[in-house]
This record gives C-alpha cells, sequence and structure tokens, in this order.
C-alpha cells in the first residue's frame, strides 16, 4: 500500500491530468475520478486508501455527504450523475474501513487545543494528530461528535459510525476531554496550549420572533434534535408541525414520525423547489408519510386546552432575493388557524460564543477569521466549522478542520502559509451536444433503501449498501473527465487525422492553423487514438493509465518465467469486465495451469506491441477478453479486432498460426467463456506438440 | 475513290455484313485459315481481333494477311494498349503496304482483365488519337511532322457502344471519333434492339455507317459471365431469361436463331447499315446464322 | 502525400539476414500518415521480427529503433550519426525517397528499405488510401473538372471513356469509378462539358525524362548589383 501511494505521489507530479469537477465542487477535494475508477476496476481496496488520503472520516461523509460532487458531475448532462456518495460508502463498507488502525508519532512538542469536537474538532485533530502534535480535544457534552452525534438523528448516521471515529482518533493518541466546557482561551495558553482551534458549532436555534414562540409545545429543532439523539423521548403528541424547509426540518420531521406522532406536516413559506434540504431528503420524508404544506407562514401561536393554536398566513413569490430564491411575500387578509399537538421550529441556528474569548463575533454570531489562514484576531487561535460559516454540511466542516490543521502547523513552525497550490489546471466546459449523443446512456444504479413501513418505526439506517456488481456497472459510468487523451508530443503529430477519424466521440478537430486539438473536456479517455496514432505522439493525461499494461505484462511475464508451466498462454482481460461481472471466476475455473492474466483498463488501450512482446517472450498462445458490447466506451470491440487482424496476418508472415490469437468476449450472452477458453488451451496444446513433431522430424 | 473493296460496298447503299475471327494462341493457323475459307464469301470483310480481352495471341496484322492469302477482305483492329506511338505508325505502314487498308482504331481492354496482368500498359495514343494519327498519315506526315516517302490510305473504323449504362459520355466520344476520321462503326454488342433504335435516331446526323454487333450466345451461363467479365457487354435480362429456357445442350441453337432474329429484324426494320457478327470461339457457325437470317 | 506499405515480413527477414546490427528506421512524415513507417510501425515491426527470431530461435540480430522526422532531407538526418556506427545495416521505412537520401548521407553502410513505396495520394477513410497524383509533369486538371485521368482511368487515356465503363466503375476493378464518368458528371454539374468534347491530341511524355529535377532558385551571382 505504501509503495502504491509513494508510487502514485511521484506519479502524480508529472502527470496532466485534469482536476474534473466533481472533485473542485468537493469541499474536501477529494479525489472523486480516481477511487471511482478503482471501485470500477474492483479495487476496492485502493479506492478506500484514495477515499482514507482525501477524507479523514470517509465512513461518516458516506453516510451524510450531500454530494456536492454529484451536483457537478458531467454525467448528468447525459443521463444521470454518478452515484459518487453511494460509491464511497460501499468502498468504505466493503473496504473494511471500520478495521482500519491508525497510529501516529509524536514529533512536535506544542500542545494544540482543540475546543469542539464536531467534525471541524474531529477532523482538525486527526490531521495535528498525523503531523506529530500532541492534540487535546475539549467538549462540553459528555460524548464526542458535535452535530453529527446531538444533530444528525441516528437513521441517516449510526452512532457506532461516530464512535469508531471517536476511537480511531484515541488509539491515534488524542486526548479527549469531554464534559468540559471551555471558558477561557487565556486559561488554556496558561496550561501550556501552544494554539488552540476554535469549533462550537452553531447550536443555537434562530427565534421566529413571533407571539407565543414561548407556549408549552414550542420546541426549536436543534434542541428535540439534541434530546432524541442523546435517548431521550420527548412527547409529542399526535400532530406535530415543523416549521422551516433545511435539511434540519426535515431530520425533525422524520424524527417526529419514528417517535410514533401520527401526523407531522411541514410548514414551509416558500414551495418544494425553493427547500434548501437535499432531494432524498425530501423525498424519503414524503415516503414516511410526512406531510408538506407550502407558502405559509405562523404568525401567531398560543396554548388552548392543551392543544396549540397556530395562526398561519399565506404566502405568495416575490422577486429573487441575494441568493437567487424568489422571496416569499405575505397575501394580505389571508390568515387562517390550526391545531397541533407540538410545533417545532427549525428556520435556522446560529453560533453562540462566550464573550469571554474575546473572539471579534462577525455577520450572524460567526467568529470572524481569514478565510485563508483561519486566524482570528487572537494570535495563535484559530477558528472554523459552523461557527465560522453558520450552519453548513459536515465535509465543509472536515475541510475547515483539516485547513486549520495545516496553518496552525504553518503557525506553530513560523511558516509563511503554504496555501493549498491551485497550480492544478481544473477541467471545465459542458460536454457539447455531438459529444453527448455518441455516449450510450446508462441508468444510474441506486443502493438499495429500507422500504417506508420498515424504517418509519425506528431509527435504523435507511440505506443499504450496493452489492459488488452494482458497484462496479455504477462506477463504469464516471465519463473520467480529465483524465483523456493529449498530444503529448507536438512535434512528432504528423497531423495525419488519425485520431480524428478513429474517435467514437468526434472529439478531436482540426483548428485554424492545421493543429489537431483534443479538447479536454469533451474526450472520453477510451483511449482508442492512443494506440492508434501512428506517430504515438498521443499518450492518456494520467501517468498510470499510460504504464499500466507495460508494467502488468512484465510482471506475468517473470511470475509465469518462474513458474515454467507449459505452454505459456497470456491472456489480455479487461480489468473492469474481470471484476464486474462472474467472469473472473469462470475464467479461472477454466484456466489450468499455465494461464496467465493481464489486467488491462480496457481492451482498446491494447496495443499491438503488447501482444507482440507476449508472444516473443514465450508465450505459445495469447487470448484478450474484452466486454464487448458490455464495454462502457463505444467501438472498443471494433479496434481490438482489427489490431488482432492486423498481428494474425503478422504471425502468420512469421510461420506462426494466426489462431494462437483469440478473442473473447467476458460478457457474452452466448456461449460459456470458460468452456471456449478450454478449447483454447487445448488447441494451444495441439499447436505445441505439432511443432515439436515438425521440429524433431526435420531433424 | 475507294481504298478498298469494303469501303466501295461501304460508300454504297448495300446492307453490310462483317464478321470476326480470333487468331489462335500459338503458332498453328490451320483453324483460322479453316475459318478464313468458310467467311470469305459470306461476310463483306473480316475482322481479325487484337489480343482481344488482352489476351496474348497470334497478331491481328498476321491474321489479316492471311486472310487476305486466302482472297477475303480483312480488316485489322488496332489497339493502343501494347504498343507506342512510333509502333503504332509503323504497323499501320506494314498494313497499308500489304494491302490491307480497312483499320478498326481501339484503345483495346485494360491488361487486368487479360492473362498477362503483369504487363506494362501502353496507352500511348487511345483511340481517337489512332484514329487522327492515321489521317494525319494520309498526309504524307507522321506524327512527328517528319515527310513520309510513300503515303498510306486507309479506310477508318471505330467502335461504340450504344448499349452503355451511362451512355452521354460514350456519344461525346463517338462525335470526337467521327470528326476524327471514322467512317464507319462496328459497335459493341447488342441485346436490346431498342438501345439500338434509339442509337440510330442520333447517330443519323452523321456521315458515317453503323454496323450493329450481334454476339452469339451460347448459354445463359456464358451470358451471365460475360456480363460480369467481358468490358462492354450487357446482356438483357430477357435474352437471358430465353437462353435459360431451353433444354440442355440446344443453347448455342438458340443462340443461333436469337442472333438471326436480330439480324432479319435489323435488315427489314433498315435499323442501321450493317451487321458484325462476333461468334466469340464459335466463327464456324456464322454461315449458319447468316442463312438463317 | 505519398503512400507506401510495409514489406511482407518474408522478404524484410531476408534482406536483413546477414546483418547482426539492424536498426529499424521510421519516417515522421508520410511514413506516419499512411500508416506503413511511422514511430509505432517500427516498433511494431521490431517487435515482430524479434517474435519471429524468438520462435525460429536461430536469431542472430540486435534491433534497435528511431524515427526522425523526416527522411529526405539530410539535415534531418544528422542526428543519426553516432547510432549509424553501432549498426550493420539500416532498414528504412522510409519512401523510395527516404531510402536514397539515407544511403547518400552514409555512403559506408548498407540502406534497405522495408516498404513499397506506391503512390501519391490521400486517405479516403481511416486505414483506406487511394492515388490521386501521377506526378505527369503536364497537369491538365483545369481541362477535366480537377479529376486526374492519368492517374484514375486505368488506361490513362485523354479523350473519354472506353467501353469498359459499367455501373460507373473500371472494367479493370469492379470497385474503382471510371474516372470518365466522373470527370463527364462534375463537367456536367459546372456546365462545362465543351471541354470534354475538345479533342486532346496525344501526351507530351517528354516533360517526364527520369529523373526529373526542378530548379526554383534564379541563376544569379551575389555580391552584384542584387547584392
Amino acid at each position: 500500500m505504501d509503495n502504491y501511494q509513494a508510487s502514485r505521489m511521484r506519479e502524480a507530479s508529472y502527470g496532466h491530468s485534469l482536476i474534473p469537477p466533481c472533485q473542485v465542487a468537493c469541499p474536501l477535494h477529494m479525489e472523486i475520478g480516481e477511487y471511482v475508477d478503482l471501485v470500477a476496476q474492483g479495487k476496492v481496496l485502493e479506492a478506500l486508501q484514495v477515499i482514507r488520503d482525501g477524507n479523514p472520516f470517509p465512513s461518516i461523509c458516506a453516510y451524510v455527504c450531500t454530494h456536492p460532487c454529484e451536483d457537478a458531475c458531467r454525467r448528468s448532462q447525459v443521463d444521470k450523475p454518478i452515484a459518487i456518495r453511494a460509491l464511497k460508502r460501499f468502498a468504505v463498507e466493503f473496504g473494511g474501513d471500520r478495521m482500519i488502525q491508525l497510529e501516529a508519532e509524536t514529533t512536535q512538542s506544542e500542545k494544540v487545543a482543540v475546543v469542539g469536537s464536531g467534525p471541524a474538532g474531529l477532523a482538525c485533530a486527526y490531521y495535528l494528530r498525523k503531523l506529530g502534535y500532541p492534540v487535546t480535544i475539549f467538549e462540553a457534552y459528555s460524548e464526542l461528535g458535535g452535530m453529527l452525534r446531538v444533530g444528525i438523528p441516528q437513521y441517516r448516521l449510526p452512532r457506532e459510525v461516530v464512535d469508531t471515529e471517536v476511537q480511531r482518533l484515541i488509539h491515534m493518541g488524542v486526548e479527549i476531554k469531554a464534559n468540559t466546557r471551555v471558558i477561557s482561551l487565556d486559561l488554556l495558553f496558561d496550561i501550556g496550549y501552544k494554539a488552540v482551534f476554535i469549533t462550537v458549532g452553531a447550536h443555537q436555534s434562530l427565534r421566529m420572533g413571533i407571539e407565543g414562540e414561548e407556549s408549552p409545545g414550542v420546541i426549536d429543532g436543534a434542541t428535540f434534535l439534541r434530546e432524541v439523539n442523546l435517548g431521550l423521548k420527548p412527547s409529542l403528541g399526535e400532530e406535530v408541525a415543523v416549521v422551516g424547509g433545511g435539511n434540519v426540518a426535515m431530520d425533525a420531521a422524520r424524527a417526529a414520525v419514528r417517535l410514533g406522532a401520527s401526523k407531522v406536516s411541514i410548514l414551509y413559506r416558500r414551495s418544494r423547489a425553493e427547500m434548501p434540504a437535499g432531494p432524498d431528503e425530501i423525498e424519503q420524508a414524503l415516503e414516511e408519510g410526512v406531510e408538506t404544506m407550502f407558502l405559509m407562514a405562523p404568525t401567531k401561536m398560543k396554548r388552548e386546552n392543551g392543544r396549540l393554536g397556530v395562526t398561519c398566513t399565506r404566502m405568495e413569490l416575490g422577486e429573487p432575493d441575494a441568493g437567487g430564491r424568489r422571496r416569499p411575500v405575505p397575501i394580505e387578509d389571508s390568515e387562517f388557524n390550526m391545531e397541533f399537538d407540538t410545533l417545532i421550529t427549525a428556520i435556522g441556528q446560529a453560533p453562540q460564543i462566550s464573550e469571554d474569548f474575546r473572539l471579534r463575533i462577525g455577520k450572524g454570531s460567526t467568529i470572524q477569521v481569514d478565510p485563508v489562514t483561519l486566524t482570528t484576531n487572537r494570535a495563535g487561535v484559530f477558528a472554523g466549522g459552523d461557527a465560522v460559516t453558520g450552519p453548513a454540511t459536515v465535509t465543509q466542516a472536515l475541510a475547515s478542520g483539516r485547513q486549520a490543521a495545516f496553518r496552525i502547523d504553518d503557525y506553530l513552525r513560523h511558516r509563511y502559509p503554504l496555501v493549498d497550490k491551485e497550480a492544478e489546471e481544473t477541467l471545465s466546459g459542458e460536454l457539447s451536444p455531438e459529444t453527448i449523443e455518441m455516449i450510450r446512456k446508462t441508468e444510474r444504479l441506486e443502493p438499495p433503501i429500507l422500504p417506508p413501513e420498515a424504517r418509519a418505526k425506528e431509527f435504523k439506517a435507511v440505506e443499504l449498501i450496493y452489492n459488488w456488481e452494482a458497484a462496479v456497472d455504477e462506477a463504469r459510468r464516471c465519463l473520467r473527465c480529465g483524465m483523456g487523451a493529449e498530444i503529448l508530443f507536438q512535434d512528432k503529430c504528423a497531423t495525419c487525422l488519425t485520431c480524428l477519424r478513429v474517435c467514437p466521440y468526434h472529439v478531436p478537430y482540426l483548428d485554424e492553423g492545421g493543429t489537431i486539438q483534443i479538447p479536454a473536456d469533451q474526450c472520453q479517455a477510451c483511449g482508442i487514438c492512443v494506440a492508434e496514432c501512428p506517430a504515438r505522439a498521443i499518450v492518456l493525461r494520467k501517468p498510470y493509465d499510460r504504464r499500466h499494461i507495460d508494467e502488468e505484462l512484465e510482471h506475468a511475464l517473470k511470475s509465469a518465467a518462474e513458474s515454467k508451466s507449459k505452454p505459456l498462454i497470456i491472456g489480455f482481460c479487461c480489468q473492469y469486465g474481470l471484476f464486474g461481472t462472474g467472469a473472473l471466476a469462470s475464467l479461472w475455473r477454466g484456466g489450468k495451469a499455465g494461464i496467465w492474466i493481464v489486467p488491462v483498463l480496457c481492451v482498446a488501450k491494447l496495443e499491438g506491441e503488447h501482444i507482440l512482446r507476449a508472444f516473443e517472450m514465450g508465450a505459445e498462445g495469447v487470448f484478450i477478453a474484452g466486454c464487448g458490447e458490455q464495454c462502457s466506451r463505444e467501438n472498443t470491440a471494433f479496434w481490438v479486432l482489427q489490431r488482432v487482424e492486423r498481428i494474425r496476418r503478422a504471425l502468420s508472415q512469421i510461420g506462426l498460426e494466426p489462431e494462437r490469437l483469440q478473442t473473447f468476449n467476458l460478457r457474452a450472452a452466448e456461449g460459456d467463456t470458460a468452456e471456449a477458453l478450454d478449447n483454447f488451451t487445448g488447441q494451444i496444446g495441439r499447436l505445441c506438440l505439432a511443432s515439436v513433431i515438425k521440429q524433431e522430424v526435420k531433424s | 475513290m475507294a481504298n478498298s473493296l469494303f469501303e466501295e460496298k461501304l460508300n454504297s447503299d448495300g446492307f453490310l455484313v462483317t464478321t470476326e475471327i480470333g487468331p489462335p494462341k500459338g503458332a498453328d493457323v490451320s483453324e483460322m485459315v479453316h475459318h478464313i475459307d468458310l467467311l470469305k464469301d459470306k461476310v463483306d470483310a473480316i475482322n481479325v481481333t487484337d489480343h482481344q480481352s488482352s489476351v496474348m495471341r497470334f497478331p491481328s496484322l498476321g491474321g489479316c494477311l492471311l486472310v487476305k492469302e486466302r482472297g477475303g477482305e480483312p480488316i485489322i483492329q488496332i489497339t493502343c494498349r501494347d504498343r507506342n506511338r512510333l509502333a503504332l505508325q509503323a504497323d499501320l505502314l506494314l498494313a497499308y503496304s500489304r494491302d490491307i487498308k480497312n483499320v478498326l482504331c481501339l484503345t483495346g481492354d485494360s491488361v487486368d482483365v487479360g492473362d498477362h496482368k503483369e504487363a506494362k500498359p501502353v496507352f500511348d495514343l487511345d483511340s481517337v488519337q489512332l484514329l487522327k494519327t492515321a489521317r494525319e498519315m494520309e498526309s504524307g506526315k507522321d506524327m512527328a511532322g517528319n515527310e513520309l516517302k510513300g503515303v498510306p490510305q486507309f479506310c477508318l473504323g471505330a467502335s461504340v457502344h450504344p448499349e452503355a449504362d451511362f451512355i452521354e459520355p460514350q456519344l461525346v466520344k463517338f462525335e470526337k471519333k467521327v470528326i476524327a476520321g471514322a467512317q464507319f462503326f462496328q459497335t459493341q454488342g447488342i441485346f436490346d434492339l431498342e438501345n439500338l433504335r434509339r442509337f440510330m435516331q442520333y447517330a443519323s446526323q452523321f456521315n458515317v455507317k453503323i454496323l450493329a454487333g450481334i454476339i452469339v450466345l451460347a448459354s445463359a451461363r456464358m451470358a451471365r459471365y460475360m456480363n460480369d467479365n467481358v468490358p462492354g457487354i450487357i446482356v438483357s435480362q430477357a435474352i437471358i431469361d430465353e437462353l435459360a429456357n431451353v433444354e440442355k445442350g440446344k443453347g448455342l441453337q438458340k443462340g443461333i436463331e436469337i442472333a438471326s432474329r436480330f439480324i432479319k429484324t435489323i435488315r427489314e426494320e433498315n435499323l442501321c447499315h450493317g451487321v458484325h457478327i462476333m461468334a466469340v470461339g464459335n466463327e464456324g457457325i456464322v454461315p449458319d446464322i447468316l442463312e438463317a437470317a | 502525400m505519398i503512400v507506401a506499405e510495409q514489406k511482407p515480413m518474408e522478404e524484410i527477414r531476408r534482406v536483413i539476414a546477414p546483418y547482426e546490427r539492424v536498426l529499424l528506421l521510421g519516417c515522421g512524415t508520410c511514413m506516419t500518415v499512411c500508416g506503413a513507417g511511422g514511430e509505432r510501425e517500427v516498433s511494431f515491426l521490431n517487435s515482430a521480427l524479434r517474435v519471429a527470431q524468438a520462435k525460429s530461435s536461430d536469431g542472430i540480430h540486435n534491433f534497435s529503433e528511431y524515427t526522425v522526422k523526416r527522411q529526405c532531407d539530410f539535415e534531418f538526418l544528422d542526428s543519426l550519426a553516432d547510432k549509424v556506427n553501432e549498426v550493420d545495416a539500416i532498414l528504412s521505412l522510409g519512401c523510395g525517397i527516404g531510402v536514397q537520401v539515407v544511403a547518400e548521407r552514409f555512403p559506408d553502410i548498407p540502406v534497405l528499405p522495408g516498404v513499397n513505396t506506391s503512390f501519391m495520394g490521400m486517405a479516403k477513410e481511416w486505414g483506406v488510401w487511394d492515388e490521386r497524383c501521377a506526378a505527369c509533369g503536364d497537369c491538365r486538371l483545369a481541362e477535366t473538372a480537377g479529376i486526374c485521368p492519368i492517374t484514375r482511368c486505368t488506361k490513362g487515356i485523354l479523350n473519354g471513356p472506353c467501353a469498359g465503363t459499367k455501373n460507373g466503375k473500371c472494367e479493370a476493378n469492379k470497385d474503382m469509378d471510371c474516372a470518365w464518368i466522373l470527370i463527364y458528371k462534375r463537367l456536367e454539374r459546372l456546365q462545362q462539358l465543351d471541354k470534354m468534347r475538345r479533342y486532346y491530341p496525344p501526351r507530351n511524355f517528354r516533360v517526364i525524362p527520369r529523373p526529373r529535377r526542378i530548379v526554383m532558385k534564379a541563376d544569379v551571382e551575389p555580391g552584384e548589383d542584387n547584392g
């Protein structure tokens, strides 16, 4: 694993991959393309490693990330975005993330205090430990996790997941001080901490500011969820109203359903289109029986006869506000009354920062920081998470915590802040209609979820995990943005137009100056032009893909030479197809001694030289097993067969039987691959025997 | 004044009948002589083909000398495929000197259809240029403008393809041949008289004689083979069907019948100025056809 | 562009047989474009020759490969000088011009042709090349609607189609368009059929005495009136 990572890091320095939009959109800038591709290859452990490289707590994100990556995914221009979060969940579960133990050595002497144990605090502590600092987390509540524990309901994020991460941190040597509310930063410095990271979250619910808000039966969303999440069972009565349209409102409503309320209604002053909650959350809430009442807002509340009388006014949508959402405007004389047992307010939350911290407070009660260095007005005090941004996502909080760790490291090492290098180019631009037209449409596979009736009564996780095949199939939908072909050697390019003619997506074009351009934002990285370019001027931007086949082939040839089993047969098999299907098992079953599989990242990338190299090194037979019609790219079979015919011609000119080179379709509907392979092995055996006899007759 | 017996007949109003002989592959000319004797008195002139279908044979000029020897009237076929302009002019001089004055000027089939596919195709001249060259020689100069000692005179003919599936460019070439000096045309095989009728309606404006090419088919298979493999032949489906419907072994008889019927119709309806019968290897049956017609 | 195709392996193996160290030399221009001798083909040939050697187990060859931008100018070959000292022969995958220029540049080493130089033409589509120019030295495309009868008519005749044309195809090859039918149709479209009705005299072959040379530079003395 270490070697793998090291080589990957080295390659990254001269790779020309462009950063895809998903990675740009991710607050943590995770290498999404990379791990999705590894999942597609069936390399789950390696996928998990990439995920872990970019995310301190992938298990948590796998459950609750709002996946802005999927919103940015360019596949949505074709059909539907890649289910990135669900794929991460798959990698995390199948890769055994929770089994991973991390160690950290203390190499620095400066102690750092992290105030608050929400996602930002945990992430900061994680990275500071990795950097070698002694770290202490101070948490006011009895349990760690902040909003992860008290804000997000269990059915979205099981508690064990948070527990695992906390345990891992403890194992890494993070000191935990729970039930400890920090009241003075000076004190922390006095007892020896050299830097402090404030990440106390935004737990204070905003008030509606209407008459009767203090009535019994009215509870704010943050408090309600905290009580539920800490295991209390607040009594709600039968009919519950939730005011608000964000994720907290959804969480509150769905928690209320699970607590047994017979009727739960969401009151929202705009319409569904403007709701800030994630679409999945809304959808699942509706499935669970939550009702919605749009374009209305409470104006007055009163407790009467054990019930809560709520006066609402109807709204209409006016001009868009600064954020682009249309502003709700009350309709005159439209007031009406409703009755509930309980009303939960969930119209927003803000941080609550102790004045004793002597920190400069800005808009919405948040701590003012420099956005790049996260420094506050006090030396050595950094701040991040919801306390700085106001309520945001878990992933944003993790990013903020990581940023804080690196900036604190800079501060303690007296280094000029090394801001995240933006040197790498990002991929931008829409897919052209012509390209979209050529991309095969494939349905997005959603992970299975518990049926609504099963989940409405308990707090079990709603979403289940992909099975292996579904995950690989979904991952294969990735367009591999930014990993495509580039003309690396312009001086070699003879402008022969081969790339332009062979591209199934019509991507390369001749510019006005007569130079071939391969626009990175349209290339689908199928590799056909790379293998066909007669000048060998084109390469794939991703260095790993460039060398993959050579390395795998040499490895197989070396192993084969050591094993000395005869006859030697080399099989170039699509890595995607091998793992995405049961075909691997069937190939191994049929694969007698002497068959060596060289996995390739799509057989379209296989060049004639690779196949000839296998023969040169002693292979008696070579086969190519591709995915045929199931390949996620176009025309691959056609080009493989072109090359195969060419090599067969060369073989027969050399005096070798062309049948020594065969192709198999890994996913052929008809016929058994294993049986075909058996036949092939038998045939090669006979050819070998015949040539031995011929030799002897000659001598 | 006519240069040859055949030219004299061309200038008269009589119905013309010519036929052709393919020389042998080899030096044994006895069968060819037999055919010459059989035909010489029954037709107005005998063509001798020039490595027909680009298959190497005894030369046309040699065949014509034999025709002459046996008292017949020869038409020498000269193609541009095998000789450059020096050799073509020289052969014209030789032919004239041996009293062979009727010349059918052809471009020649492609080397690729013949039996020496690796030969160099010459085509230094094309048929139009060859006609013009012959006419220029009659004025006492060779192609380079040098004086000739002894000036030849020819009766020049050419071919035309009234059944071509795209006729217009063929007609352009036909006119160029007329202007270049062709006096008579022997057409490619005619298998649909309607095509001939249409062509004659157009060709009658020119002062040239048209002899309709009549190919004697021996079977439906032969017809199909020629359609696929012999340049310039398009046998109509009606004829193929007619041949296909006869008993085995009676194909040639049917072919003779069809040829006679065509000749009879052409003569009776005065469709053109004569016929040119191509028996393709069955030269012996030509008298039968004429008899029947 | 010049179009060629790689010679059969048997022939290549035969010509290199006497030499141990053989440099496979590609050309980065026409031979790359026509897929006969660019860097990829050189590499493919190298692989194939090594397979042949491994399988026949009588090989003595030591192959190296290199591709220059163009073989048909001495200057591009300078970078080869060192490599040439270390080999016994060069198998050039350049066109016939390339082979000769390499031979002229390196007089002490055998230079062998690896391709058959075929014609000047264009790619009709990927993997299909068609001849377009015969370099006759007397271009008459103005009269023939931009379609060359000398190259594209199997007989190269000048005054119209022969009688062998059928379905618009040539008697020599049923897959090949009849050039004269194409010319007729295009002239008709351009309303220039009179060009076809004109008589064209026999070609002047004197314009191509071999070998040909074109001199573009003027015969002037430097340093006098003209600076």
